[in-house]
């Protein structure tokens, strides 16, 4: 059941950051040491279909090798590879053969990483706006990297105030006439809607949407799901297009994150569902260029406290889910509270009417 | 510079250790001479006479394989450091015990000479073979800050033929049998895309190091699990704080196409002399905080958990 983190907060509202007292613990949000933080009995995504072919690749999930290829159609997902001389043992993440729990779904390969027997497709996360079977264009997808842990990846969404600066020649500055941001979340999910109104149009759908029009309503999604460390980032711009992106951050290693990204710009117009999901490396670049020096300092425990703002609970919340959650996992409890598979397209206000599969 | 005395360091090639000339080495602050006996057996006293304090690797190896001073002539043995003959002195032939330089313990395995500085230490076993390509460089960096470059960012100090390192892992450091390992994607140089954009590497470099002595064997491997190129990396902190780092690397299954013959023919590894110091100041300490971690949480566990036997 999701719960609303915080009141939300707008332009109008002049008060102070909260010192030394917010809805959320400081102090636990504080001792957020991301690199710390791994999670288990989850879907990971690790490859998008089409990669997975007759030929063995590798991925690595938390380090632990994957090699993926396709028995007679079926993706096998296996921690040896099939030429390795197998002189280590095997995990307790697979079968007595080596072998992952893996499925398809949304045109991605996913693996559970945790206790093969718990592994469920009811466990799989919600992406409503794309198709259960897979099959959308090359162009909407695209593989980028991250120097950095997931999490702060993760964080670095969560936290779209950054966008209007570090990302400024894509999706516009920080000039509006109002801006909320409200939080919701459960023991699963941490959901983020920013609404703005009469934003600076997004450079891109200027010139590759044709938007004529000075500013723009937005409203922005982020949810993360936090096991999978997988998140939704929902746009819907008035005028413009509704641009859902699937943004997973799989922790290869601690300290490297992967994405498999899924753009489904299938609704809007043809040279901006082209551009659209391009545009993915260079804010992916322009993202690196903050997170690859800022996780180094995140590996240790520090008693210098973060500062933070009003636009940061989103954030907040994000770590206290993620440290709860760890504790729990670090307590054997690795049950699911609530249901990641449900669909969320009323949580992400989905234009399902555009989203038809 | 303080060191476990129990260590072995790969302080030489054993071409570099013969019996026409002293080799003058260092363990940290600790000079030591290494020559061959006239059995050829690899030796090593301190590199100080204990007579006037000249270092002994400025003399010579005589024909019955003493090590003779080349000061005023005073001649070592080199397996008990015990003084043997002082030229102006033929009538006596015998000196008491206390007349001796300070002898470490000597072992010779896969073209390396490893000295201990406690001579009673067990010498590691090894079955390795011995790699052909060799090389030997002097770094003007502390033993640890060369390690870390290393986990950091391999193409600090060195660089494999038609090979470019990536900035991401596909296994991070971990402890596996005393040993810390890691795995880094590489590509194929110089053709190839932006690593961040890439969805798969076809090459990895696999190191496995020690977490004392840092000797680290490096496995450069394919995409279909070939071991394309063998090396064995041995970084000694020397004097002044550089570090003496000789290799040893061999050829794995020779890979066909343009981009195999890029490593076939002759030695596809470097190990670069000096270190850019503009790129290493940049280099974001990442993979050598956990291997700091690592490193402190093996030398807590009990001494069996890094026997050099796996390492040599």
């Amino acid at each position: 059941m999701l719960d609303i983190a915080d009141r939300p907060t707008s332009h109008d509202d002049n008060s102070a950051p909260p010192a030394g007292g917010s809805p959320i613990a400081m102090n636990v949000v504080n001792r957020w040491v991301p690199h710390n933080i791994v999670m288990r009995d989850s879907w990971f995504p690790v490859a998008h279909d089409y990669s997975v072919t007759g030929k063995p690749v590798r991925r690595a999930v938390y380090s632990n090798p994957i090699f993926l290829w396709r028995d007679n159609g079926v993706v096998v997902a296996s921690e040896f590879h099939p030429n390795e001389r197998v002189v280590r043992d095997k995990s307790d993440y697979t079968d007595a053969r080596g072998r992952y729990p893996v499925m398809e779904h949304y045109g991605v390969v996913w693996i559970w990483l945790g206790n093969p027997l718990a592994a469920d497709p009811r466990h799989l996360p919600s992406l409503p706006f794309l198709p259960p079977k897979g099959g959308l264009p090359r162009h909407m997808t695209a593989t980028v990297r991250f120097e950095s842990s997931a999490p702060i990846s993760l964080e670095n969404l969560i936290d779209l105030t950054h966008a209007d600066f570090l990302h400024a020649d894509v999706v516009g500055d920080e000039r509006s006439d109002s801006e909320t941001i409200e939080t919701y979340y459960d023991s699963e999910t941490v959901t983020m809607v920013r609404t703005c109104v009469n934003k600076s149009v997004a450079p891109v759908m200027k010139f590759f949407s044709g938007i004529k029009q000075p500013t723009q309503n937005v409203r922005q999604v982020i949810r993360i799901y936090l096991r999978s460390h997988c998140a939704i980032a929902y746009g819907r711009f008035s005028p413009g297009d509704d641009v859902p992106l699937f943004h997973p951050c799989t922790p290869e290693t601690r300290d490297r994150t992967r994405m498999e990204m899924v753009m489904n710009t299938s609704n809007a117009g043809r040279m901006f569902s082209y551009v659209m999901p391009k545009a993915g490396y260079k804010v992916s670049r322009q993202d690196s260029y903050m997170t690859s020096p800022q996780s180094p300092r995140y590996m240790r425990h520090t008693d210098r406290k973060d500062l933070h703002s009003k636009f940061d609970q989103a954030g907040q919340r994000y770590r206290m889910a993620m440290m709860e959650l760890a504790d729990r996992q670090a307590k054997g409890d690795f049950a699911y509270r609530d249901n990641v598979s449900a669909d969320c397209s009323d949580i992400i206000g989905l234009r399902k009417e555009l989203f038809q599969f | 510079m303080s060191l476990d005395t129990d260590l072995w360091w790969a302080v030489a090639r054993s071409e570099e250790v013969t019996s026409k000339k002293p080799l003058s080495v260092d363990i940290g602050d600790q000079p030591v001479v290494l020559w061959r006996d006239h059995h050829g057996i690899a030796r090593a006293l301190e590199d100080r006479c204990p007579h006037r304090r000249a270092p002994l690797s400025l003399g010579c190896i005589r024909d019955n394989g003493l090590i003779q001073c080349g000061y005023h002539g005073w001649s070592y043995d080199g397996e008990t450091g015990r003084l043997k003959e002082i030229p102006n002195m033929k009538d006596q032939q015998k000196f008491p015990p206390l007349y001796k330089a300070n002898a470490f313990g000597v072992s010779e395995q896969a073209g390396f000479v490893r000295v201990c500085l406690n001579p009673k230490a067990e010498a590691p076993l090894s079955a390795e073979p011995k790699y052909s390509y060799i090389g030997t460089v002097n770094v003007s960096c502390s033993h640890q800050e060369y390690l870390d470059a290393l986990y950091d960012d391999p193409a600090l100090i060195l660089a494999i033929r038609g090979v470019r390192f990536s900035p991401y892992i596909m296994s991070e450091l971990h402890e596996e049998g005393g040993m810390l390992v890691m795995e880094r994607s590489c590509q194929w140089h110089p053709l190839h895309w932006p690593s961040h954009f890439v969805a798969e590497f076809p090459l990895t470099l696999l190191t496995r190091t020690h977490p004392l002595t840092g000797e680290t064997h490096l496995t450069l491997r394919d995409d279909a699990f070939n071991d394309l190129l063998h090396a064995v990396l041995s970084p000694v902190p020397a004097a002044r704080g550089v570090t003496a780092v000789r290799w040893r690397a061999e050829l794995g299954v020779r890979r066909p196409g343009l981009r195999g013959a890029m490593l076939r023919g002759v030695n596809p590894l470097t190990v670069l002399s000096s270190i850019d110091g503009s790129k290493l100041r940049t280099t974001k300490p990442t993979v050598s905080l956990h291997g700091e971690d690592l490193r402190n949480a093996l030398l807590d566990a009990p001494q069996d958990t890094h026997d050099q036997t796996v390492a040599a």
